[in-house]
């Protein structure tokens, strides 16, 4: 018998039903391992940013899991996730089961929040939601060659500059606004307060001496360790987990600058369907804990805690003229002005060839 | 193998043919249609508006001519390793085939730290080009280099075995008929060889603008200067704007696609008519 050539019939047949049945056993076999995983031991899962990443992974997750076992008698198992604020926001808000969600800046949990994922008042109890603080600093070589005493020195021709894109870290969004913060509220000498084309023009300056923008503030702190660069606009506790690991590198605290406020929060609609409520309330609470800012302020991180920060005083010298994001409108209105498609941001990047 | 060869002759055939289709179907058709919906979701005009912004423009016209430039690179470098490889008696040739495989096992990140590491200000060989002026690291430069690096094996493979396939009677004939090997070379091998070295650049030029793990690293991605396509498209998916991130992406694989395509067409036409 000749073999034929099958005709499109037999083709429908052999081919497009069996991958739509497989189709059906995937998409059920997803749903039927995620109810399961709801109904197991109590694991809290954590999407947090990357930054405070050894100060969970180190400290404060082996102690909250030893006071929870001596309070509930039971142990309990961790799942951690470490990404970039954003994106660490969008995972969860694109079905990434976190029962906590410790990011670096507000708007990543209003993200959650308009996706109906945090659905209590996060912003309550003493520290409005928050649970560390730390401040925009300028990271210098080890004794300062270059003499840089604050923000008007990173617009001095020559100085090559590095922060990261706040277009791929949210992160680095603290860092622009400190800048521009900085001038609109008439901390750089000579300029005008309350002009937000001052403002743009300062930060026009600043960025025309960036010459590498990574993708988030650990890797332009690598790419600054490796010797690239005279400064570097980022975080007080980068800094100081350099020189924990042995870098030498100073920093300097412009007169004013920004207090990074980076919040948690329970991700309401997860934390129920795993019935880890309870567990991951606890969780959220004890970040505010003497324990745990303490373990922050170990690795860098200016605590909430009055009374915990005073402790530390030695470690996080005060700041002149500290301001916040509400001293420049909040953070939609910064997000609108600054970081939105024909913002601050990008009309202030220069465009030339040079 | 012929046409008329028993095309599905029994039930595991066919079995085997639901599955072939259905991988090439879930894992290149599908992420293909979404990113052309999410692409022209706003109309061809809208897709337009994106691509055409200052940021967008500039990071997708570095992309083409960094991989332009690497085309050629890699046409004039990669025919030449192959002529080594092939023609030269050459200790350690296996050695030296094998290497040229190896960026294709190197992920591409690690490729931007190896670049970072030989030439950040503080390594000698960093510091030496400084020196003389000429700063690689996040200037185009770098880019050139880490796109260089990851394709080196297109040319080289595509060419390889034309080359071992080359009648050298040709070549003796021409030098018979007098021409200097120079002469041979140009009129003789280079035409041989043309097509799969327009191939293998082709092909290196696609890889080229879908390269982001090196890039991100060693480029400095300033927007206007040193951001290219994919990164770009990478700074639009993180900002939270898809729209923008897979216009980009459509510019990009458009212009992947039509030099692999081209390459194809190059490769199809060089096959030996069958007798």
């Amino acid at each position: 018998m000749p073999p034929k050539q099958p005709t499109w019939r037999e083709f429908a047949v052999t081919s497009i039903l069996p991958l739509a049945a497989l189709a059906i056993v995937i998409g059920c076999g997803v749903k039927g391992a995620a109810e399961k995983e709801g109904s197991a031991a109590q694991t809290l899962t954590l999407g947090a940013y990357t930054t405070p990443r050894e100060a969970y992974g180190r400290d404060i997750l082996p102690a909250f899991a030893t006071s929870w076992r001596a309070g509930a008698g039971k142990a309990i198992a961790f799942e951690e996730s470490y990404l970039g604020s954003g994106a660490q926001a969008r995972a969860i808000a694109g079905g990434f089961e976190a029962d906590v969600a410790a990011l670096s800046l507000e708007p990543d949990i209003e993200t959650l929040a308009s996706k109906k994922l945090v659905t209590h008042e996060w912003r309550g109890g003493a520290y409005k939601g928050m649970i560390t603080n730390s401040l925009v600093v300028i990271g210098v070589r080890a004794g300062n060659p270059k003499k840089i005493t604050g923000w008007n020195d990173l617009a001095q021709p020559g100085i090559k500059v590095l922060t990261p894109s706040p277009k791929t870290s949210g992160g680095a969004m603290w860092n622009a606004a400190a800048v521009y913060g900085a001038a609109f509220l008439g901390h750089i000498g000579g300029r005008p307060k309350g002009d937000s084309a001052v403002a743009e023009q300062f930060l026009r300056e600043v960025l025309s001496n960036v010459a590498i923008m990574d993708k988030g503030g650990r890797e332009s702190m690598l790419t600054f360790e490796q010797g690239v660069g005279d400064a570097i606009i980022t975080y007080e506790n980068e800094v100081l987990a350099a020189r924990d690991a042995g870098q030498a590198v100073d920093y300097i605290i412009p007169d004013a600058t920004l207090l990074i406020e980076s919040p948690a929060a329970v991700v309401d609609v997860y934390a129920d369907k795993h019935g880890t409520r309870a567990l991951a309330d606890a969780f959220v609470e004890y970040l505010t804990k003497p324990e745990a800012q303490r373990a922050f302020a170990k690795h860098g991180f200016r605590p909430v805690d009055a009374q915990i920060a005073k402790e530390y005083a030695d470690k996080f010298p005060a700041v002149k003229t500290p301001f916040t994001i509400r001293d420049l409108g909040g953070w939609p209105n910064v997000v609108q002005q600054l970081f939105a498609p024909g913002g601050a941001f990008e009309r202030a990047t220069p465009t030339g060839a040079k | 193998m012929s046409a008329s060869a028993r095309p599905f002759p029994n039930r595991g055939a066919q079995a085997l043919r639901v599955v072939v289709l259905g991988y090439v179907g879930l894992l290149i058709i599908l992420p293909l249609v979404a990113v052309l919906r999410e692409g022209v979701s706003q109309g061809l005009g809208g897709l337009w508006h994106v691509v055409s912004a200052p940021a967008a423009r500039d990071a997708i016209v570095l992309s083409l001519w960094t991989a332009a430039a690497v085309a050629v690179l890699n046409a004039v470098a990669g025919t030449a390793t192959a002529w080594v490889l092939q023609r030269y008696p050459l200790p350690g040739k296996c050695l030296m085939s094998w290497i040229v495989d190896v960026p294709f096992a190197i992920p591409t990140l690690v490729t931007g730290v190896m670049l970072v590491l030989l030439f950040g200000p503080t390594r000698p060989v960093g510091r030496w080009f400084e020196g003389h002026g000429l700063p690689v690291l996040f200037a185009p430069p770098a880019i050139i280099l880490a796109l260089a690096f990851i394709t080196v094996p297109f040319v080289v493979r595509s060419v390889e075995p034309v080359l071992a396939e080359l009648d050298r009677t040709e070549e003796e004939a021409a030098a018979t008929l007098g021409a200097s090997p120079i002469r041979t070379f140009w009129t003789v091998i280079i035409p041989a060889l043309a097509p799969s070295i327009a191939s293998g650049s082709l092909q290196g030029f696609a890889r080229s603008l879908a390269e982001f793990g090196s890039i991100v690293v060693v480029s400095g991605n300033i927007p206007h200067k040193t951001l290219t396509g994919a990164v770009y498209v990478f700074s639009e998916v993180e900002g939270g704007r898809p729209h923008a991130a897979a216009a980009a992406s459509l510019v990009l694989l458009g212009a992947a696609i039509i030099a692999t395509l081209g390459a194809r067409a190059i490769a199809q036409r060089t096959v030996p008519v069958d007798v």
